[in-house]
């Protein structure tokens, strides 16, 4: 008895010490982006499109188990291993959509800040400068390594999530019959939101981000069990507070047809239908969502963008070592601030089309994947089993019959 | 014929090859080029074979009877005739495509890891040889196939593309995972470099090729690498070693060393690489595992000199000739009785000035200032920046020297806890 305990806590201690990959990224997963494409799938189709969670749900898990295989097998980042297998002229089309992509969310990020701050009576001419410079700062300046921890800490409170939508006394019983019997709406807008909504659960930079975090933890084929208890706890976190968002804002914006563009309108209109409290709540998680995705994103997108071009990269590099690094990762966070701060910017134009490119990339990114996973020369005995290789595929597959039909079905209505 | 030609390696792989008649012969697919090993002359490897492929044929020839020629701008590839290339080439050449361009080479000047965007060849009268790696903006522009228009775009308003070419010498191709290039004949050239620089080179690599070029290295220049490497590389590296390799690699390294780098290791490892290593170091590092983390005995190097109060000074000099001990070993030297208790101190600039007959009584300092082995790790920076130490002996409760603990330690352990902010 006492000796099975014993193991328990020696098991316990290291998955505390491995604990963090699969964590971290789910957490940023929810991001203001996120945030804004639960809400408004929310309150536009109510709890239509709450199965979209399940299938994302697996393929997030499959898609962060080869992630972290593959950067616990080579050791390498994902940029790297495109770059040397693709070539370039793969990687350079993947990684300029994935800088574009990633100065939208940034915005977006930025929006969610303004947005957030604007619900607790802030002008987004204050809050949005001070927040770009503090995320900067903190990187450049300050310790990057604590600050993840923090916001790892405050990402908890997305979790207050929960208590917005338990507030909005939801009908389980339409959300049971939603997830039991799938509908897909044929029109655009309702195509654009699923790609919307797959995009952001599964960005495609957070593969990247995913499969370097392994290997700065410096994991090995013995903490794999660990790190796919933390993979899976990761992706549930994910899919848990979107779920309850979804739920917060279809039974309450959905049902006194109150029609939303942004997160920060689901926040201001839950404030009547059920409390300031819950306004506030959802207002704050935002708030921290947006901020640790602000700090991470120009953050990981400067890192992929170089480790695949060959430049120097890192921020316990020098100024002077790394210029291309600290250049893009100074310009995306600059671009993303000031287009906030733009009168009469296209806030929600850009936010919607970066998830869609998201959704598009992410099936080139998944293709790759798959390859390189399935290569014997880079994985050796690690290479995938089948039933990945069928969620996998099955997924790329969708996605881009998900994408291209976005791009086919305006061209038929009209 | 023309004299000189230079071109890219981008342009020719993928483009047709003919015969001297005109008749196609398939796609050239990869140049081999002379491995590091073979006696190069120039510096400059020269193009041993060309990898063609023909309708899901790929083959490999000898690139002797074939011509690299430009034609207004248009290149061309024709063979005079086609010969096999011999097995034993295919087998120990070097791949441009799988193991230069798009990997990560080290730049031997720069002392880091950079990525090949282009391979630049030369022909002239007697053969083709490699002559340098692109690694800058051009190399990759050309590679998507903007740089032409780009550049003439530029000129207009009089700037230009910068390049980045390193010379054929000055690089060492690191990435041999997809070919079969024999470990022994390679990384020659990364020996020159400071063991430091090599760890940072080494961190940043991938498992397999960081674990293959370690170990390339003998145990001597292993364990100076070794011990520059952060905490977790050097795990990762010592598991990817046989254990005979990695205790010689260990016996070469001073014993704190050893067990700090024993902290990251399972027990049942730690006790077959103890077995293994020297009964001398071994016996060591075992008595310096048994100190907790954080306090003074974990960080304390065992290497030390001490001598008896009656000993002249002609005696230290020939003692310490005989033992040629380490650098840091002689930041500062120690007087104990027959039973090790610790009597006093005296350094090398005491030795060095005073005349060879006299006894060190005479020169040592009684009752220096010390460290206990259980002490604290954080006390002792401020100890050591107080009396302007190099080094200050460690006792145990009875007195008795143990070892002593060096500024760099003290340094490197102050990093750290900056670093993690334990």
């Amino acid at each position: 008895m006492f000796k099975n305990k014993k193991t328990f806590f020696t098991q316990l201690a290291l998955f505390f010490a491995i604990l963090g990959p699969g964590i971290i990224t789910g957490s940023v997963d929810n991001d203001a982006g996120g945030i804004t494409t639960y809400s408004v799938a929310g309150a536009i189709y109510g709890y239509s499109l709450i199965w979209t969670l399940i299938p994302s749900f697996i393929v997030l898990v499959v898609v962060q188990e080869m992630n972290a295989r593959m950067g616990i097998v080579t050791g390498k980042g994902l940029a790297d291993l495109i770059r040397e297998n693709a070539g370039v002229k793969i990687t350079f089309f993947i990684f300029v959509g994935l800088l574009i992509a990633d100065i939208g969310n940034t915005t977006t990020e930025f929006a969610g800040v303004a947005g957030s701050m604007e619900v607790f009576g802030m002008s987004k001419y204050i809050s949005v400068p001070i927040v770009a410079f503090m995320v900067w700062f903190l990187v450049v300046k300050g310790d990057y390594k604590i600050a993840e921890r923090i916001f790892l800490i405050f990402s908890v409170s997305l979790l207050m999530y929960v208590v917005s939508a338990i507030m909005g006394k939801p009908h389980w019983s339409e959300i049971g019959s939603s997830i039991v019997h799938p509908k897909m709406p044929m029109d655009t807008q309702g195509l654009t939101i699923v790609i919307g909504i797959i995009g952001t659960t599964i960005a495609p930079w957070m593969q990247f981000y995913m499969q370097s975090s392994v290997i700065e933890k410096g994991l090995k084929m013995k903490h794999y069990k660990y790190l796919l208890i933390d993979i899976i706890i990761g992706c549930l976190a994910t899919v848990v507070v979107a779920f309850f968002i979804i739920v917060a804002c279809a039974s309450t914006l959905h049902e006194n047809k109150v029609v939303i563009e942004e997160a920060k309108d689901a926040a201001l209109a839950l404030k009547p239908l059920a409390g300031a409290i819950a306004s506030q709540v959802f207002a704050f998680g935002l708030f921290i969502a947006s901020i640790f995705s602000a700090t991470i994103l120009p953050l990981a997108t400067a890192f992929y963008v170089c480790e695949a071009f060959g430049f120097e990269a890192g921020i316990d590099k020098k100024w002077n070592e790394a210029k291309e690094f600290y250049f893009l990762y100074t310009g995306i966070i600059i671009i993303g601030a000031a287009i906030i701060l733009l009168p009469n910017a296209p806030l929600i134009l850009i936010s919607l089309w970066s998830q869609v490119l998201n959704g598009m990339l992410l099936p080139v990114v998944l293709i790759c994947m798959i390859l390189l996973v399935n290569n014997k020369k880079i994985m050796g005995e690690y290479v995938n089993n089948p039933i990945n290789n069928i969620i996998g595929w099955t997924a790329a597959i969708i996605l881009t019959a998900l994408s291209v039909g976005l791009i086919v079905l305006p061209l038929f209505s009209k | 014929m023309t004299s000189i030609t230079t071109f890219y390696l981008s342009r020719i792989v993928g483009i047709k090859a003919y015969d001297s008649n005109g008749k196609y012969i398939g796609i050239v697919k990869d140049l081999l080029v002379e491995s590091e090993s073979s006696n190069l002359t120039s510096g400059h490897p020269a193009v041993t074979g060309i990898k063609i492929k023909r309708s899901n044929q790929v083959a490999f020839y000898s690139f002797q009877q074939f011509q690299v020629e430009k034609l207004n701008g248009n290149i061309k590839v024709i063979a005079s005739e086609l010969s096999d290339l011999p097995q034993e080439n295919i087998n120990n050449d070097l791949s441009l495509i799988e193991s230069v361009l798009d990997k990560q080479i080290v730049d031997l000047n720069g002392r880091k890891l950079v990525r090949v965007n282009d391979v630049r060849l030369v022909t002239l009268t007697n053969g083709t040889y490699a002559v340098a790696v692109d690694i800058g903006m051009e190399g990759l522009l050309r590679r998507i196939g903007i740089a032409k228009p780009l550049k003439f775009g530029l000129s207009v308003f009089g700037s230009n593309v910068p390049g980045k070419f390193i010379n054929w010498e000055d690089f060492e191709a690191i990435d041999f995972s997809s070919q079969n290039i024999k470990l022994s004949k390679t990384y020659k050239k990364l020996q020159t470099l400071h063991p430091s620089d090599l760890a940072d080179i080494i961190e940043e690599l991938g498992k397999k090729a960081s674990a293959e070029i370690f170990s390339s290295f003998d145990a001597e220049k292993a364990a100076d690498v070794m011990e520059e490497l952060e905490p977790e590389t050097q795990v990762q590296i010592l598991e990817s070693l046989s254990i005979e390799k990695a205790a010689d690699v260990l016996d070469k390294m001073p014993a704190d060393e050893v067990a700090d780098i024993f902290e990251g290791l399972e027990e049942e490892k730690i006790q077959l690489l103890l077995n293994e290593m020297e009964e001398e170091t071994s016996q060591d590092v075992r008595e310096l595992l048994v100190y907790p983390d954080h306090t003074v005995g974990s960080i304390m190097s065992s290497e030390y000199m001490s001598f008896n109060l009656n000993m002249t000074i002609e005696e230290v000099l020939a003692e310490l000739r005989r033992t040629k001990p380490e650098f840091e070993t002689l930041y500062n030297l120690f007087v104990t009785d027959e039973n090790e208790v610790l009597l006093a101190t005296f350094s090398i600039r005491d030795v060095v000035i005073t005349p060879p007959d006299t006894p060190v009584s005479q020169i040592m300092k009684p009752s220096p200032v010390h460290l206990r082995d259980y002490q604290k790790i954080n006390e002792v920076a401020e100890i050591v920046s107080k009396y302007n130490l190099l080094a200050i002996p460690v006792v145990d409760t009875k007195n008795v020297l143990k070892g002593m603990v060096v500024i760099d330690d003290v340094i490197e352990d102050l990093i750290r806890k900056r670093r993690t902010n334990k």
